[in-house]
């Protein structure tokens, strides 16, 4: 978590000096669900996101160089520069994509559980997607369909309470209950807090046991806390009720995880020397990044087809 | 060798059963293809051979697509069944902005192989929203491999070379054709996705077609008889890419050209390969082009005036002849003519 917080810190600051030319979507205050659910799952199991994936990548083992370079647009990117930020992939480590097209990634995310149930490879396979894409109605035929099916997949809707800057009451009616309509296609549902590290990976374990175990497919929420703003490191105020600045500070995941931490018996000067070694990390790989070649003009016509 | 006569419908499901049997990661996935009949009759047994590879589904058009998307992205190479193209835009996120643009979005090395049929077109009493082809719009997205079968013989070998294929390819089945009979070896068969035919040869003006618009041109040089000596007939065969180098080799030739369309005109095929011809320097044209197509009005569904709707054999021998300079023909087509599939066994 501290990892992917100190990349979109550093990134948000390359982006500010104007480095970088990639739609960047920064998860800072979400860490918790991409490490806490990545942390209930193999390696073999598949993971696929969205727009606001760097975490997702990152937490399910990502190399941090190939996404600096890519955001940054450089040739050594894991897309060579033909994809930036919203474009993640990894499949060395089973990340299988991420596309920003929002409720999309629900049913080619249920395709990857597809395979692995048509293969009988005991693999279950993860989409991440936010509370704005999961008002998309391909998510709920694609619920259908997994339910249908039986497929070993794991829905997890990453609440942050805003689609772009528009509240959730500003989109949904005073009634309106997730839990009963995931309920009401006979999919199980759990609600976390998606703040904090201990309760989304305790939650996201019973749903990946009961996945994997052939029970169909299941949908975690995790209400979080997006701290920047949309798709830009500013940190507007003016749309937030609920999470609000001090209330962002007081929940902020990463403070409560470092706190547990520290609480089980590792001493501060442990856990700085952590910090410092991944600061040192993330430098490292920016470095590399900038020192990276742009990818040459005759890649622009490559790679159409395979 | 004995010829084998089977329906267009036909050569789709043994191209399907052919592959199945060899490749265990082809799947079929559309709503109905479980049925004796399902798919115009070109899925039905395949569960019964196949089970647990033929799926009926939901009618969730964008979350069996993407569904099948994701599965082709890690591995499987499903065959996607739309039955009529505006359906198939329910998926339109999946088709045209998720499997096309995958393997370019990173960078390369990730394939995304399958099939998305797609039937089209013309059909009697089907009406505006039942009907549309929207060639323009699948043959302008990036990604995507288009190709249109225009009869039994082709539809058997694309579909094969679809499905030995690693990337997206949409198949756009005129639904028109499902009748049809050709002569169409049993064995497993490719034809190149990215190359046109060429039916006929012939040096005084060259006709491109595809789909029904294809086998009117066939009908149409058999109404001319002697007339149709000079005609090279093209089956376009694939939207994209479009194979301009056969085209502009047979109008270097020919030096005239008539396009036939079976969509509305504006920004159609015919529009596209013209302009591409009127481009080479190398080409001298003898006439203008010309080009057929329906109207730029919605297919409408009464016969009473649909019978204007769609080019007619004798409209595109018309075509031709006016082309060649020689006095047109006047010949009544009958009702079935004009308003029914044809069932008519091709050379």
């Amino acid at each position: 978590m501290f990892l992917i917080r100190t990349v979109e810190q550093e990134i948000a600051a390359l982006y500010m000096k104007n480095k970088i030319m990639s739609f960047v979507h920064f998860c800072v205050g979400q860490e918790a669900v991409a490490v806490g659910v990545c942390d209930a799952l193999k390696n073999e199991d598949k993971v696929m996101g969205n727009h606001r994936s760097h975490g997702h990548y990152l937490a399910k083992g990502g190399d941090l160089k190939k996404l600096m370079c890519e955001i940054l647009g450089k040739e050594n990117g894991f897309a060579g520069g033909n994809g930036g930020s919203m474009h993640m992939i990894d499949k060395s480590v089973n990340f299988a994509g991420s596309t920003p097209i929002l409720g999309s990634i629900t049913p080619v995310a249920c395709g990857a559980a597809f395979e692995q149930k048509y293969n009988n490879n005991g693999g279950i396979s993860v989409g991440f997607i936010g509370d704005g894409a999961s008002e998309e109605g391909v998510v709920y035929e694609t619920l259908n369909l997994a339910a249908l099916l039986k497929l070993p997949f794991l829905l997890v809707i990453e609440n942050n309470l805003h689609a772009v800057n528009t509240r959730l009451h500003e989109r949904r009616g005073e009634n309106h209950n997730i839990e009963k309509i995931v309920a009401g296609f006979g999919v199980k549902y759990l609600r976390a807090d998606g703040n904090d590290y201990q309760d989304v990976l305790a939650k996201a374990k019973t749903l990946v046991e009961d996945v994997r175990n052939g029970k169909g497919p299941a949908v975690l929420e995790c209400i979080t806390y997006r701290h920047m703003a949309h798709s830009a490191p500013i940190f507007d105020e003016n749309y937030r009720e609920e999470d609000v600045l001090e209330k962002r500070l007081e929940e902020d995941s990463l403070k409560k995880l470092r706190g547990q931490v520290a609480e089980s018996g590792v001493s501060e000067e442990k856990l700085s020397t952590i910090e410092k070694e991944l600061h040192g990390e993330v430098s490292g790989s920016i470095q590399f990044a900038l020192d990276s070649m742009f990818p040459p003009k005759e890649n622009l016509y490559k790679n159409l087809y395979v | 060798m004995s010829e084998r006569i089977i329906k267009f419908t036909e050569a789709i499901k043994e191209a399907t059963d052919q592959v199945m049997e060899k490749d265990a990661s082809v799947f079929v996935v559309g709503l109905g293809v479980t049925y004796k009949n399902g798919a115009d009759g070109t899925t039905g047994g395949l569960k019964e051979k196949y089970p647990g590879r033929v799926f009926d589904v939901p009618v969730s058009e964008a979350a069996f697509t993407g569904m099948a998307v994701g599965a082709a992205i890690n591995g499987l190479h499903p065959i996607v069944h739309h039955g009529r193209v505006e359906f198939a835009l329910f998926a339109a996120d999946q088709i045209f902005t998720q499997a096309s643009k995958w393997n370019y979005m990173f960078g390369g090395n990730n394939p995304v192989p399958i099939v998305f049929r797609i039937a089209v077109g013309r059909q009697w009493g089907n009406g505006p929203q039942h009907t549309q082809a929207l060639y323009s719009l699948f043959g302008n997205t990036l990604g995507l491999k288009v190709v249109i079968p225009s009869t039994p013989r082709m539809a058997k070998g694309l579909l094969i070379a679809a499905l030995q294929d690693k990337n997206p390819v949409v198949f756009l089945e005129p639904r028109w054709l499902y009748a049809t009979k050709q002569d169409v070896p049993e064995k497993i068969y490719s034809v190149p996705l990215d190359k046109a035919h060429v039916v006929r040869e012939g040096d005084a003006v060259t006709v491109v077609a595809y789909g029904d618009g294809l086998v009117a041109s066939i009908e149409a040089c058999e109404i001319l008889g002697e007339d149709a000596s000079g005609v090279e007939l093209i089956d376009l065969v694939s939207l994209n890419p479009i194979d301009h180098e056969t085209i502009a080799r047979s109008v270097a030739k020919t030096g005239r050209i008539i396009c036939i369309d079976t969509t509305n005109n504006a920004f159609n095929v015919g529009s596209e390969v013209i302009s591409k011809v009127a481009q080479n320097t190398s080409i001298k044209l003898k006439n203008n082009p010309a080009s057929l197509s329906c109207p730029n009005v919605p297919c409408p569904t009464s016969t009473a005036l649909t019978e204007f709707y769609y080019p007619t054999k004798v409209d595109v021998a018309n075509a031709i002849l006016g082309l060649l300079g020689k006095s047109l023909i006047k010949k009544e087509l009958s009702f079935e003519e004009l308003h029914l599939a044809p069932s008519i066994v091709i050379k």
